[in-house]
């Protein structure tokens, strides 16, 4: 048994404390026109929202976004105009129907939306953290995903999205898939520590492989526990502190979607920011009232409202959760981390 | 048999979805209704079914209603394995073990190749250059893979003449293509469509051709019905029945994943 407190002091003591602010983190880590990913499950479980809304906050344009899958952060990120081109596997809400910000900036042409699946997203993911040159492609070949090029329109069919190659084995041809190595990952996680070691629950979807291939990770976490739970349940650390620059502390971060364990989804206002995205009216409407809205973490929780926050707390997964409850810091522990340690 | 059975379409579509599934299969959901006929099925005549969600969520059952996501909490509460999307999609529907999957379409054609990406004004086609869509829809997401990979498919959609053309737009999810042997050019593992489920009957493809025939309609509907309502001049099998219409076990079955009853509304 794992009991003796002076190994974990020595190693605390030769790695780094990585809190930060949300506001620092998005200040150091995002810049306009760079290849942006979130790290997500879909439409309506994890993703680190709340990073989104900061970007806007900062004012960041031109971004590249590359989401495995949209999600209501590419959604009012697209909404906003804040985004020239995205590359996306699904780019929906699930049953919540069609993503109308999205929707509009790519019917509008202002964001060039290019399409792939959800394994070939997830396969290029793979092939950049594996520095290959290409994945080879079983899936999307023989279809549209194939031969149309939202970035390349003028070519049909595309020649450089997913270009036949002749596998050197068989002699069957098959598509090869560029490798993705996003510049920046916010991916949202459950748990984090202060180092950087985080557990994901639920599906982790393409989180594992995005964040060996971005250049550079900041996680969000909707809890910051102490390095002894890592300790206790390694197997289930996907994410290690040392591809990872920088945590962010941020309750409900993904809000409206869902995050196991934590909150369920909010319904009611899955569906009023769909139709606020839908039109530019609403959308300024829903940046001064959701975006702008909030100056901290309690000012934020008091704009979903406490009522909310309560009732989506009640999820029937929060049974996923007891066995680290024991290791999750509070607000103030966390506060005194961040002003300890920070430059 | 009772006649006296109050059911809808859409309860209809989703039953003769789930009649297609077997106790033996591996099976993949995509979301929303195809989830709701798939574990019907489960609940019903297939109970040793093994399911995922392209997540990676295995052994799970919906609670509380439809799941709004193949990830949301009613699908994550009573899971026995979360892993990821290169597990369910790649390791398991690109390798050719899974048995079938069940996807949806905005759009579909008489060679089972589904639309879920655009639709595009003037002629309807995407044209030489690739014009911007009129309107944006939702991307192929799993289904593509699911469409390549998967041992058998079964496209559920309702069925409206906009719908069910000749040629969709776009390709987002390959059926047979432009008909006949045309999947083995890519060497897909799958085996491609076996069945169009809709609101109205069942088709199937010809051996040979691929192109989709009417198969079976419901009692509610009638070949004519589906013929007014299919954009290509839909051919009949020789052995054209009608589907028997639920039984109250299975409307039963049915109604106890449907909690919500997202098939009641129409």
């Amino acid at each position: 048994m794992l009991d003796q407190p002076i190994n974990t002091n020595r190693i605390k003591q030769m790695s780094r404390n990585k809190i930060l602010s949300l506001a620092e983190a998005v200040k150091r880590y995002s810049w306009d026109g760079m290849q942006y990913a979130s790290g997500a499950a879909l439409p309506v479980g994890s993703d680190a929202v709340v990073f989104g809304r900061e970007l806007l906050r900062q004012q960041r344009r031109n971004l590249h976004a590359l989401f495995h899958c949209n999600t209501q952060q590419l959604n009012l990120l697209a909404a906003a105009g804040a985004v020239d081109k995205a590359e996306c596997g699904f780019s929906g809400l699930e049953v919540f129907g069609f993503a109308n910000g999205l929707r509009r900036a790519v019917e509008s042409g202002q964001l060039a939306l290019e399409d792939y699946s959800n394994l070939s997203f997830n396969l290029r993911l793979l092939a950049g953290a594996m520095n290959w040159p290409f994945a080879p492609a079983t899936v999307n070949i023989g279809s549209d995903i194939q031969w149309r090029s939202a970035f390349a329109p003028d070519e049909q069919p595309a020649k450089h999205k997913i270009p036949t190659v002749t596998d050197p084995f068989s002699g069957r041809e098959v598509g090869a898939l560029s490798p993705l190595q996003p510049d920046v990952a916010a991916i949202h996680v459950s748990l984090a520590d202060p180092l950087g070691n985080a557990i994901m629950l639920g599906t982790e979807w393409s989180r594992f492989e995005l964040s060996r291939a971005a250049k550079k990770v900041v996680l969000i976490a909707d809890a910051i526990v102490d390095t002894a739970c890592m300790r206790q349940f390694p197997n289930l650390v996907r994410i290690p502190d040392i591809i990872v620059e920088a945590v962010v502390y941020w309750p409900l971060a993904a809000w409206p979607q869902s995050s196991p364990g934590f909150y369920d989804v909010d319904e009611a206002h899955m569906k009023a920011m769909n139709k606020a995205l839908a039109s530019a009216e609403g959308t300024a409407e829903y940046i001064k009232r959701y975006v702008e809205g909030y100056s901290d973490i309690d000012s934020y929780l008091d704009m979903i409202g406490r009522d909310t926050v309560e009732q989506l707390s009640q999820t029937e997964t929060a049974f996923l959760l007891d066995p680290f409850r024991q290791w999750i810091k509070t607000p103030d522990e966390i506060a005194a981390l961040s002003a300890g340690e920070n430059p | 048999m009772s006649t006296s059975l109050d059911y809808t379409r859409q309860e209809m579509m989703a039953i003769a979805t789930g009649r297609e599934l077997r106790d033996d299969d591996l099976a993949i959901f995509g979301v929303g209704l195809s989830m709701l006929a798939g574990y019907f099925a489960q609940a019903c005549h297939a109970p040793n079914i093994r399911t995922m969600t392209e997540g990676g969520v295995y052994g799970a059952t919906p609670v509380g209603g439809l799941p709004w996501g193949i990830e949301c909490n009613r699908i994550s509460s009573n899971a026995t394995s979360f892993t990821n999307a290169i597990d369910a999609l790649g390791f398991l529907v690109a390798s050719g073990r899974c048995d079938v999957g069940i996807i949806g379409a905005a759009q579909v054609d008489k060679f089972g190749n589904v639309n879920t990406t655009g639709i595009w004004d003037g002629d309807g086609t995407v044209g030489d250059t690739y014009r911007l869509p009129k309107t944006r829809l939702t991307g192929a997401g799993g289904a593509n893979d699911i469409a390549c990979g998967a041992g058998r498919v079964i496209i559920m959609v309702t069925h409206e003449a906009k719908r069910f053309a000749d040629k969709v737009s776009y390709i987002s999810s390959p059926g047979y293509l432009d008909g006949g042997n045309a999947r083995e050019r890519h060497g897909f593992v799958g085996g491609g469509p076996s069945a169009i489920v809709t609101t109205l009957g069942i088709m199937r493809p010809d051996p040979q051709t691929k192109e989709f025939v009417l198969d079976a309609w419901y009692p509610f509907s009638s070949i004519e019905e589906i013929r007014a309502n299919t954009g290509w001049d839909l051919k009949v099998s020789s052995n054209a029945h009608v589907v028997p219409e639920p039984t109250a076990e299975e409307l039963a079955a049915l109604r106890r994943v449907d909690e919500t009853g997202m098939l009641r509304k129409k």
